[in-house]
């Protein structure tokens, strides 16, 4: 009895710990460039040489999201100039240097950190290794801390697409009412959120807009069940459009609209980040479109720009937009077509501020 | 019923007031009103079957703080079930089988070879998280929605008949059916009395004659069904999609429902209803913009308010005496 006892818990522990030590590896893969690019990072130290690596953040490059989208970005970076690029998945937030330094260590010419929590490993590896270049998607450097120039950070303009996405709402809305679901109340989620509510009031002075953000820190990104509450709740109170903005909070919000009555037709979803139409099939009923950061072809561009000098700062911006309508391109009036690209038009010529601070 | 009604003319009451404030507001704004109770409703559900989960367990004599481990698996399951089979039916049934298997893990490991009941919980969540996470694929849908059903007669009942009978899931509906079943079951059957023995005093219920460990063992497996169901309600039915983690922390929650409720059924589903109006008005009072109270604030309550009640209620409101002892027959206890 006492032997079979140990034997449980003994097993259970095993099992524990095995899974966690799976959870702790790190995996990785690389993919050469165009034919007669090198075949492995052995020679990357050389000039000729054109070597791309990428440190996700703890994802994988087929989240459909955002470590999906950099990934692409660095990878049709690297094919252009025949060059060769590696990228290591990271599985737990303190091996975040240490996958660095595995670029690092072997003279990679571009080294691209996605997300925010990547900051300061970012900082500190562009720090140490001068000869390398530095790219941190939607990394705000403090410049009175990192004074090295072979770094930048990639930032969008989160403000811009969400105003178009409001814009549109608010031209088509018919009940005068609009509601965001909305993730961690963030600087780049609030960006989203102003943006969508002055966009609107621009569009439609008329329109109401209920904002709620999600209470909790930890899995304020990854409480779809919340999300979908909170979006059932505003179509109750008579709101034809959502914004889910919100990683997996957002995307339950969305799959909420898409099941009520009338999705597609008088109830929408509006996606964030990417265009989910791809990333959440199970909202294509109503998502109209997503307000968008471009992250692949910032990443892309700024793989480019590294193999002259600098960067030219710790800020880069990159382009935020609308996704395509796709199945809505029949629904959406051309009047209101053209009015949202030319908002957008201006937004990206500077000609229109959306006015959003934080 | 007098004597029923004598006996609790505190909570009665309590409800009775309730219900009329209900109604009360039901008659000033309508659309409001009715869209903060079916946000209450649908965040409740989940947590009524979950604290009932626990109310069996505990009453059995067995903690279960691995509820949040199997409400996890038993999402991924569903959803992923259904997902690959193309039928609902099949996610289900492999989504409560899951739970099923997970409460029997507990039961075997804590009743049978009396591990420790705390550490058996925390690895079956740990487990849960680690298997969950490490199999999830993105990409995946439901072959269709969940039916929605109104139940005739029933729902055309002003408020109450709308909230909770009228385009509800199955699952809503089992857990209203559960919640009545298992109150019913603990405090007027044989097997009612016999469950509170055995969570009492497990060495005088031996010596009446109750196996102990069969009937524990029998209790917190098919307890799991109930938390299956639960984690079917969050990928396939308040959700259409299973996401790593995405129980987030409502096993726990239920758990402080349960003592919230005095290990009672009927009181554990109404403590799940009132958090869930809690939660429904500190959003409304977001999204309106009227005071803004820190939602993470709200977020805290249910723990607080069971704090408080623990604190007050103290030795009114007290757990199954043997709750967390391995029975040993033969043991003095």
């Amino acid at each position: 009895m006492k032997a079979k006892r140990y034997l449980v818990a003994g097993t259970a522990a095993a099992l524990a710990i095995g899974l966690s030590a799976c959870g702790g590896s790190t995996g990785n893969s690389s993919s050469g460039g165009a034919s007669g690019a090198p075949a492995d990072d052995s020679q990357c130290s050389q000039t000729t040489v054109f070597c791309v690596g990428l440190v996700t953040d703890t994802g994988k490059v087929d989240d459909k999201s955002f470590n999906q989208s950099a990934h692409e970005g660095a990878k049709k970076a690297a094919a252009a100039s025949n060059g060769y690029y590696k990228y290591i998945e990271t599985q737990d937030a303190k091996d975040y240097a240490a996958n660095i330094k595995q670029f690092t260590d072997k003279h990679y010419d571009v080294v691209i950190t996605v997300g925010f929590m990547m900051t300061d490993a970012t900082a500190a590896a562009a720090a140490a290794n001068s000869t390398t270049k530095f790219i941190g998607v939607d990394q705000a450097f403090d410049k009175t801390k990192v004074t090295v120039k072979n770094v930048t950070g990639l930032l969008f303009p989160e403000d811009q697409a969400g105003y178009g996405a409001g814009y549109l709402a608010g031209l088509m809305t018919k009940t005068n009412k609009l509601g965001q679901v909305l993730g961690l109340e963030i600087p780049p989620v609030q960006k989203y959120a102003k943006g969508f509510e002055a966009g609107a009031k621009a569009a439609n002075p008329a329109v109401t807009v209920s904002t709620v953000y999600h209470p909790a820190g930890d899995n304020a990104f990854n409480d779809p069940t919340w999300g979908a509450a909170e979006a059932k709740k505003a179509l109750d109170q008579g709101a034809d459009f959502v914004f889910g903005a919100g990683g997996n909070t957002g995307n339950g919000a969305l799959q909420e609209v898409a099941k009520a009555s009338g999705a597609g037709d008088t109830v929408f979803c509006i996606g964030v980040d990417t265009d989910q139409w791809d990333t959440v099939p199970a909202a294509q009923k109503c998502l109209i479109t997503s307000a968008t950061k471009l992250i692949s072809a910032g990443v892309t561009d700024l793989v480019e720009k590294s193999k002259d000098n600098d960067f030219g700062g710790l800020v880069s911006m990159g382009k935020a937009g609308l996704a395509p309508y796709h199945a809505f391109d029949a629904k959406v009036p051309d009047t209101v077509k053209s009015k949202v690209s030319d908002i957008v038009k201006q937004m990206e010529a500077g000609t229109l501020k959306t006015g959003v601070t934080l | 019923m007098g004597a029923w009604v004598a006996r609790n003319k505190w909570s009665v009451t309590l409800a009775a007031i309730v219900l009329v404030a209900a109604y009360i507001f039901y008659a000033l704004s309508s659309g409001t009103a009715l869209s903060m109770y079916k946000y209450a409703w649908s965040y409740a559900v989940p947590l009524v079957l979950c604290a009932l989960v626990g109310v069996v367990g505990e009453r059995s004599g067995v903690v279960n703080i691995g509820i949040e481990g199997q409400l996890l698996v038993s999402a991924f399951a569903g959803f992923f079930g259904a997902a690959y089979s193309g039928s609902l039916l099949v996610g289900m049934l492999s989504g409560i089988g899951c739970g099923l298997i997970l409460g029997g893990f507990l039961a075997w490991t804590t009743v049978k070879w009396q591990m420790d009941q705390i550490i058996a919980g925390v690895v079956l969540n740990i487990v849960a998280t680690g298997i969950t996470s490490f199999y999830y694929k993105p990409g995946q849908v439901l072959p269709a929605l969940m039916p929605h059903v109104s139940i005739p007669g029933l729902s055309s009942i002003p408020l109450i008949g709308e909230v909770f009978f009228k385009g509800t899931g199955v699952i809503a509906l089992v857990a209203i059916v559960a919640v009545v079943v298992i109150h019913i079951g603990l405090f007027r059957t044989r097997w009612g009395l016999r469950t509170r023995a055995i969570g009492e005093y497990p060495s005088a219920a031996d010596t009446a004659g109750i196996n102990v460990i069969r009937m524990r063992l029998v209790n917190v497996t098919l307890a799991g069904v109930l938390a299956g169901l639960a984690g079917v309600y969050l990928s396939m039915d308040s959700t259409s999609s299973f996401e790593r983690g995405m129980s987030a922390g409502r096993g726990f929650l239920a758990l402080a429902i349960m003592i919230f409720g005095a290990w009672r059924p009927l009181r554990a589903a109404a403590a799940a209803l009132f958090f869930g109006f809690v939660t429904a008005t500190a959003s409304q009072l977001q999204t309106e913009q009227i005071i803004n109270v820190a939602p993470q604030l709200v977020g805290t309550l249910p723990y607080v308010m069971t704090l408080v009640v623990l604190a007050v209620a103290a030795g009114k409101v007290r757990a199954p005496g043997a709750v967390g002892q391995p029975f040993v027959k033969g043991d003095k206890s």
